[in-house]
């Protein structure tokens, strides 16, 4: 798709060569350096429609039903001036929906107050993440630099867009279509809402937003009404994605990419000091006021496994740990530009150990890794599982394949479908009426760079490295997104 | 995936919280007058407005006038009169709950609506003088959503 879409632009060039311009010359040199993952990051110009994808390999499994929602960003670029980091793009969640051996497939931008006056001035203006913004932007709240494109919850009939600097946008489970700004209760309206909500198995859900050293910490009940917020202090104020938690603790990682000074854009206020080393503050969830400190060497992360506590007390998760933040910097901009080579390594898995003597440690897998996810029916509860993106190399970003981590063998079972596809974060789905670990199903999306067209796979949870025992393929290419639920 | 440069958002609330108390409009003046009517969801507490004759006022100075409108009653417009003529931009923030100020979450943030004049909005703060002013000649009007 990559080449003959390459094939069309050049003989459209070619007809036109009467008035080619330096302008159009410049293109053409553009079009020809652009990567062959660049599809991660292409503009998509409109919602689409819900429509059929076809069954192009295995067989659906006859008990998989239910709706993979994820979110990520849609669109980076307008005439008057562009996104120029990848977590910037404007909101677009996507609804691929599988029942009776068949799945759909659609995507809607959330109709936020930035994308609206973008979209009006047909120019990006807003500071983001690595986005710098102009003059022109129109901020009288944080939400209205909201892009609701990070990840998304689930709640009742709707799905809320989250992101990490705001409110949850509030979307129709059922059309996708912009519903409401989530306000949990009103004096706290634009508290932040991170990205990556906890569960306990009854149904209670955490969450965390941050501003300097404080931290706002959410409760909510399983009917995702408000139970309380409380702020607690921080021991440093430092850029943090993703948090964990066990049955009774909340796990705050505060890597040492700590706040520096106040600037534009939000990335550039925090500097890389690894000699600080990287803490681990564990929180009671009885009492939040209650917490004990842990060190460990510097590492940086974006994403955590769940936590689980041993029968000795010592708490355990995974972190999908890189050694700098050139990725953050400078990684995420190579990937909006569509060609060039994302400076740094791949993050990898690791484990990391909290004893209740005090002492932390951190075991490396070796594998490398990002978006680790794990079993809904443990969240919290000792596991030995990890599922996780792979096969991303320093030469080349994004990844190519998923695996399942077994921390009790050590066994990485995964597959690779090589450079032809940017695999996307799997979600673990339950087997109906199953309760091992390993009796679920690993749902995750790609771009089939081939074909120019997502696709949407299942694979056995247990054999990851068989391949996909289903596949379909949409017949239109969304851009890569981050995060993604599965709602049964 | 940002967060805002927050603090410097409760400018915006600073701005008004001289508005503690009801202040009928302070006439200067001169045959000139603005009508402000304003937008709010909210039907309960008042909305405070505050005019500014100048860059300097408008930066930290004193208000040209100020007014409390009683939603609950009724009152959606606020006029000033008798004002010389020449540039002026107003600030105004709905007190929903009628405490009296502006409230701001935890992190300074305001949560209650608030605008300018022309319906200017700021960056990462109040709006600008000169994103807010408008010229005072005659009888003037403005409607003002407050968000």
């Amino acid at each position: 798709m990559i080449a003959s879409r390459r094939n069309f632009l050049m003989g459209a060039a070619a007809l036109s060569a009467a008035v080619v311009t330096p302008e159009t010359v410049r293109a053409m040199a553009a079009m020809q350096a652009t990567a062959d993952w660049a599809l991660a990051t292409a503009d998509l110009e409109a919602d689409v429609a819900p429509r059929a994808m076809r069954l192009v390999h295995g067989r659906a499994p006859a008990d998989l039903t239910g709706t993979l929602f994820r979110n990520g960003p849609g669109k980076f670029r307008r005439p008057g001036g562009s996104v120029t980091h990848w977590f910037d793009g404007d909101g677009l969640m996507r609804a691929f929906r599988v029942s009776d051996g068949q799945a759909t497939v659609e995507a809607r931008f959330a109709d936020t107050p930035k994308r609206r006056y973008e979209t009006e001035l047909d120019a990006v203006v807003t500071p983001g993440f690595g986005t710098a913004g102009d003059p022109r932007a129109r901020i009288g709240l944080n939400d209205d630099a909201n892009a609701a494109n990070t990840a998304v919850m689930l709640a009742g009939d709707e799905v809320w867009a989250l992101w990490e600097g705001g409110s949850p946008t509030a979307l129709s489970a059922s059309d996708l279509s912009t519903r409401r700004v989530v306000t949990l209760r009103d004096d706290l309206k634009g508290m932040p809402f991170q990205a990556h909500p906890r569960y306990d198995p009854d149904g209670t859900i955490w969450n965390m937003g941050l501003n300097g050293g404080k931290a706002i910490i959410w409760r909510l009940n399983a009917d995702r009404s408000l139970h309380t917020a409380r702020l607690i202090d921080l021991p440093r104020a430092c850029f943090m994605h993703d948090f964990t938690a066990t049955a009774r603790h909340l796990i705050l990682v505060l890597q040492p990419w700590v706040f520096d000074h106040r600037g534009m854009p939000y990335a550039s206020q925090f500097a890389w000091k690894p000699e600080l080393g990287t803490q681990v503050m564990v929180v009671d969830k009885a009492d939040l006021g209650r917490s004990r400190i842990f060190e460990l060497p510097a590492f940086s992360y974006f994403h955590l496994g769940d936590a689980w506590e041993d029968a000795s007390g010592a708490i355990r998760f995974d972190v999908a740990a890189g050694k700098d933040v050139a990725f953050a910097i400078d990684g995420a901009r190579v990937l909006v530009e569509q060609r060039g080579t994302v400076p740094g390594e791949p993050a990898v898995l690791s484990l990391i150990t909290l004893h209740a003597d005090g002492r932390a440690e951190m075991a490396s897998s070796g594998v490398t890794a990002e978006f680790p996810k794990n079993d809904p029916r443990r969240a919290g509860l000792p596991r030995r599982l990890t599922a996780h993106v792979a096969g991303e190399t320093a030469g080349r970003p994004l990844p190519t394949g998923l695996a399942m981590h077994d921390w009790e063998t050590g066994r990485s079972d995964r597959f690779d479908f090589g450079v032809r596809h940017i695999v996307e974060e799997a979600v673990i789905v339950p087997k109906p009426g199953r309760t091992g670990e390993a009796e679920a199903w690993l749902v995750a999306p790609s771009i089939n760079l081939v074909e120019g067209v997502t696709e949407l796979h299942v694979f056995e949870a247990a054999r990851v490295a068989d391949g996909p025992v289903a596949t379909w393929r949409a017949d239109v290419a969304l851009p890569a997104g981050f995060h993604g639920v599965w709602a049964a | 995936m940002i967060r805002l440069q927050i603090a410097t958002l409760s400018a915006a609330a600073a701005g008004l919280l001289l508005l503690s108390s009801p202040v009928l409009a302070r006439t200067a003046g001169g045959d000139g007058s603005v009508s402000l009517t304003f937008e709010t969801s909210a039907r309960t507490g008042a909305v405070m407005v505050a005019l500014y004759d100048s860059s300097a006022a408008w930066s930290g100075g004193r208000p040209v006038g100020q007014m409390k409108l009683d939603v609950a009653a009724g009152e959606t417009t606020a006029t000033f009169d008798g004002l010389p003529a020449g540039d002026y931009a107003a600030r105004a923030f709905h007190d929903v709950n009628g405490d009296g100020e502006m409230n701001v979450n935890p992190f300074g943030i305001p949560t209650e609506p608030y605008a300018f004049s022309n319906n200017a909005v700021g960056n990462m703060g109040p709006a600008r003088w000169d994103q807010a002013r408008f010229t005072v000649s005659g009888a003037t009007a403005q409607t003002i959503r407050l968000r």
